[in-house]
Formats: C-alpha cells, structure tokens, sequence
C-alpha cells in the first residue's frame, strides 16, 4: 500500500450509488441479463486491449448457486473500478484481472454480493480490499492507518461470520435432534401416505 | 414434544373421540397396531386450519405463481439457511439454482427456516423411488392441511366426506412386511375415525379379519397404494367406501377398472410426495393430473435446468408448497411429464416415475419395494438400487464400497430374501433408472 490511490469516501459514494444495469442478473446458462464475460472483456479494453478468451473463462459460469453470487459481485466491482479516481493511478490491466478475481472469489463466498452495496461496513470492506490487493492506500491515509483500518473491518466481519456459523451449527443441530426425537418420528395423522 | 403421549397426540380428544379409538383399536376383528400416532392438533391449530382450507377450495389454481413468488422466494432465501449461503435472491424463480433429494438428504436441517420453531417439528419418513432416503420435517397443522388437498380432489369426483361423530371417516391401508399402523380421530370431521392398518396377513390374528374389520368400521374413504389395493381386491368385504384414494405409485388403468368395477366408486390416483404434499389428482376423461396445490408452480425442466418448450417432456420441479417446515426452490422431483392446460386449468400428462415395483424371495413371497427401501435404511448409503434378474438373483447396486457397509446390506438382503445370489455393483454416477428394477413379472 505504497502509492497513494483514490478518496476512499469518492468510493463508498460510488457503490452505493451502484446502478441497476450493474445489479442485474448475470447471464448463467443463457438466462439472465448480464453478460459479465463481456462486461469484464470490456472494461479491460478501457484499461488497455482486449484479454483473450482463455482469461474471462472464471467470469463464466453454470452455476446458479454460489457461481452466480460471485459473477454478481464482478459486476459491482467492476463499476467500482471504472471510477476516474483510478485513472490517475495508472493501474494496468495486467495487475487489475487477477485483483479483480481474487477479491470477487474471496469476499463472494462470505455472504450476498449486493451487501458490498446495501451495507457500509461490506462497501468499505470492498473497497479498501481492492485498493490494499492493488498496493494502493486511500488518500489521505497513511500506510500504518490504511492496514489497520483494513483488519479492523475485515477482522469484525470474520467475527461476525464466525458467530453467524456457530449459530448455524447450533441450530442445525437442534433440527436434526428434534427430527430424531422419538415423538417427531410417531409423525401426525395425514389422509393418505406417500 | 418431547415425550409423546395421549394428550399430545390428541390435544383436543373429547369422550366421542376417546370412544372411536377404542371402538376402532377393541373390535374384535381389530388388526395388530404396532404403533401410535395422533392428529397433535390443538385448538389453536384447529383455528389456523379453518382460513387455509377455505383457501384451498375456494382458490383458481393457476401454476404461473401469481403475487406470492417473489416475496417466497425473497423470505426463503433470508430465513433457510441453505439459501442464504448463496447470496441475494433473485427476483425471478428461473435465477434460482434447482436442487434435489440428493441435497435435502445431504443435510435436510439446512433447508428448514430459522424462524420455524422445533418444538412441535416432526418428521415423515421417506425412503422414494429415487434411492436418497429422506426424513421430511412437518408440523401437525402441516399434516392437518392434506385433508383440504384430499378434499378439493374429492369434490372435483362428486365426493364429499360427511362421517363425523361416532363414524371412521378414513382407513390407511399398507401391504408391507412391517408397515407403521394406528388408530386417530379427525377433529377437523367432527372425529371421525383414522385408521392406518397393514393387509399383511402378519399383523391380523386371523387373515379373514380383515374384511370384516373393514366392513365394520365402514370408512368412507379408503386410502392406499396400488400394491396394498391389489391385496384389498381378494378380500371378500361388503362394505363399498364412497371413494378410493391412491397415492404414492403409480396406479395402472387395469387396476384402477377393477377398483371401480368392485368397489362401484370413484378412484383418486392422487400424484403426492412427502416433500410436497398433494400436486395432482388424475381425471380419466382427460388423461391428465390436475394439479391441486393454489401456492405450488410445477415447472418441467431439462437437464440443465432450463424449462423445456411447451408440450415437450421435462422433469417436474415444484416451488412453493404447504409445508412452512420445508419452502421448497425449484425441487426437482425425478418425475416426468408434460405441463399443459385443460379448460383453463393446469394439467400434467404422461407421468412417469413412480412405478411400484416387487421383488420375489426364496420362498416365493413377493415384497414390496418399500420393504425394500426400509431393510436398508439404517445403512449410511446416499444412493442405491436393487435389480432381480430372470433366474431370481439380485444385484445391489452401492453408492459406496466400504466393505463394512457393503457386508451389512449383504446380510439384510440375505435376511429379507432367503438367502438369494446377490452380486454387488458400485453406482458409478447418478442414474434414476437404477433404482429399483425387476426382470420378473410379478403376479396380477
């Protein structure tokens, strides 16, 4: 996080104010509305030239589940990153395609795409991963204030999440008990039996 | 719940509902009942029916979701926790990702919503066609709600269920080797009488009592399966029901003519599934299932998951449903048929998938494959099948091959059959077509 990089507030504005067109259903098995393989092409193309099929190959896919979670989240990272304060940042396109798959892999798996837009503490978390992932430091910020910022959020959103999977254990554990309860297996009267 | 015992399984059990148990449970014709259940319906429960099966009847089924979907989708995604793993929810069912019971098998507590209390949670046991055996969640009132199903079917035949105070409203009826049996009341019908019995020679003290414990509690309806209705033709019974209901396998034309024929009623083929409940009911003058549930879309989908072009075949994927345990996503139910529409109704034709099948044993006693499904049941497998060739030999087909397990399904199978030649295969990848086949012609 050496060189100095955009206003983080320039930022937060930006996604929150994410339009609709980039919050559309990506195209996954030919429905949807978003072609996020030509969105991605696209955008490397302002940033330089056209990449080659091979390399918009993880911006495909046919999963409907967590696959398209993470092609959404391309999406807004994209608009993200075509703000003018990154132009004077001189980011090629060869150090924004893998920043820009990575951080969509790694913060898609952790909870909806459309959070990094609804929720200010996911936008921040967005943005300053992108921003770190780039070498960058928010303008304004030192390098020290920067990190720690960037693992105090990241840090309580682990917490967050590690709470939220032992309530989830928990209560799958709960289910599963009272499923195997004696009285849950007499069952209720029902017209007929499948 | 977490004791069973009278007052729970009948909350609101008055002394004519106390005197149908014992009538139905004392007669001296009365079957061997292994088990107790109950209606667990309380009055509060009771109040809550009342709305939904006016609902029911009063509804146009109309299959394209109307204004319920987008919230049910957007709930299901915030509240079961399978969904809200995947992200934000789509604002159209066709951006939902479709699912299987191999997944509610995976694990079904990931599929109930949070905001479900487990104290009252039950479960159905299913062990189904497809080889994944599954304990549905349910809730009394969930149960309770099969009885407007049943009725709206009913009514489409003529049929209105009257018997109340003092009469049995309903017989259950199984023909398995060891079959889940009970006494209850209705109290939706005034507690009429419940009864769920198994034809299986096994669980009467002599074979003839069957019929006349039939023609002594006089059901209005009998439910059953294509296999325990089979056995219900042989039995020499006066009683003549006002209708038939057949659930679970597929009815055949044959079998249903002879229902009618003896019985001088109408036959229900009802198409229904533990995860779903009631989705159709079959009408012979259209050679079709209507579909019955006002909050369900059934959709055919092609492999990929995409909906096949009208009047083209496609597995038959159901969203929505009356079970607030289990909110069902585009569940694919490995069934087949064509989605059409008959007189402004939805309608599916040419069902395919439910076909019972029987297997013959050393002793030349034909089993049911749900006798079948329950031997394996304990066994941690996530799929397997049974094939019986020509000379009576089977092949167990395994979705795992750790000897352990292997040896201890070699060993039921020996049990359940007598000791036949098993050979034993590993399921390579999925195939529905595996699961339970027969080179054999069982008897009519």
């Amino acid at each position: 996080m050496k060189r100095e990089g955009p206003r983080i507030q320039v930022l937060l504005r930006r996604l929150s104010e994410t339009p609709q067109e980039f919050l559309n259903e990506p195209v996954i098995g030919g429905r949807g509305h978003v072609v996020v393989s030509a969105l991605v092409n696209d955008f490397m193309t302002y940033l330089g030239e056209p990449v080659s099929l091979e390399s918009l190959a993880p911006y495909i896919s046919s999963d409907r589940g967590k696959g398209r979670n993470r092609l959404a989240l391309v999406m807004i990272a994209i608009w993200l990153l075509y703000d003018e304060s990154f132009l004077d940042t001189e980011i090629s396109q060869n150090e924004v395609e893998p920043v820009l798959r990575q951080v969509t892999r790694d913060l898609s798996v952790v909870t909806g795409a459309h959070s990094f837009v609804n929720d200010p503490d996911r936008r921040e978390e967005l943005v300053r991963m992108f921003l770190s992932r780039m070498g960058l430091r928010p303008s304004g910020e030192s390098e020290k204030q920067a990190a720690d910022r960037l693992t105090a959020i990241s840090s309580l959103e682990r917490d967050r999440l590690l709470a939220a999977s032992r309530t989830a254990e928990k209560r799958a554990r709960e289910v599963r008990e009272a499923l195997a309860r004696k009285a849950a297996q007499e069952s209720a009267d029902k017209w007929s039996r499948e | 719940m977490s004791v069973a015992t009278d007052e729970n399984r009948y909350p609101t059990l008055t002394v004519h509902g106390k005197q149908m148990l014992d009538f139905m449970r004392e007669h001296p014709c009365a079957p061997i009942f292994r088990n107790e259940s109950g209606n667990r319906l309380t009055s509060e429960d009771l109040v809550k029916l009342g709305p939904h099966a006016t609902r029911v009847t009063s509804a146009r089924i109309r299959n394209d979701g109307g204004d319920w979907i987008s919230n049910f989708i957007a709930k299901t995604y915030a509240d079961v926790p399978y969904y809200r793993a995947l992200g934000f929810a789509p604002a159209n069912l066709e951006h939902v990702p479709t699912i299987s019971r191999k997944d509610l098998s995976a694990d079904i507590a990931r599929f109930v919503p949070d905001s479900i209390s487990v104290k009252r949670m039950m479960h159905f046991q299913t062990s189904g066609t497809t080889g994944h055996p599954l304990l549905v969640p349910s809730h009394p009132q969930v149960a309770g709600r099969y009885l407007s199903y049943h009725k709206h079917a009913l009514a489409r035949f003529g049929v209105t269920p009257r018997n109340g105070k003092g009469e049995v409203g309903v017989i259950l009826l199984g023909y398995q080797k060891k079959c889940f049996t009970y006494v209850s009341v209705t109290p939706q019908m005034n507690e009429s009488g419940l009864a769920k019995i198994n034809l299986h020679p096994n669980d009467w003290h002599d074979p003839d009592d069957r019929a006349r414990y039939l023609d002594a509690m006089a059901p209005e309806i009998i439910a059953g399966d294509p296999i325990s209705f089979a056995e219900l033709l042989k039995l020499s019974l006066s009683h003549r029901p006002k209708a038939l209901l057949s659930v679970a396998m597929m009815l055949t034309q044959g079998l249903r003519d002879e229902l009618e024929r003896r019985f001088e009623c109408p036959v229900l083929d009802i198409y229904s599934m533990n995860e779903v409940g009631p989705i159709g009911v079959f009408d012979p003058e259209i050679k079709a299932h209507i579909l019955l549930q006002d909050r369900l879309i059934v959709e055919t989908l092609d492999e990929t998951g995409i909906p096949v072009a009208p009047g083209d075949r496609g597995e038959i994927t159901v969203t929505g449903g009356f079970n607030f345990c289990l909110p069902l996503l585009r569940y694919r139910t490995g069934d087949f048929g064509i989605i059409g529409e008959f007189g402004g109704e939805p309608i599916i034709t040419g069902l395919q998938g439910r076909r019972a099948v029987r297997f013959k044993t050393a002793t030349d006693e034909w089993l049911n494959n749900v006798d079948v499904s329950h031997a394996l049941t304990g066994l941690p497998l996530s799929q397997f099948g049974l094939h019986q060739r020509e000379d009576g030999s089977l092949i167990f087909y395994a979705s795992v091959k750790t000897p352990k397990i292997i040896t201890k399904a070699r060993r039921v199978l020996a049990d359940l059959f007598g000791g036949l030649p098993l050979d034993v295969e590993l399921i390579e990848a999925e195939d529905k077509a595996l699961q339970y086949t027969s080179d054999l012609e069982p008897p009519p």
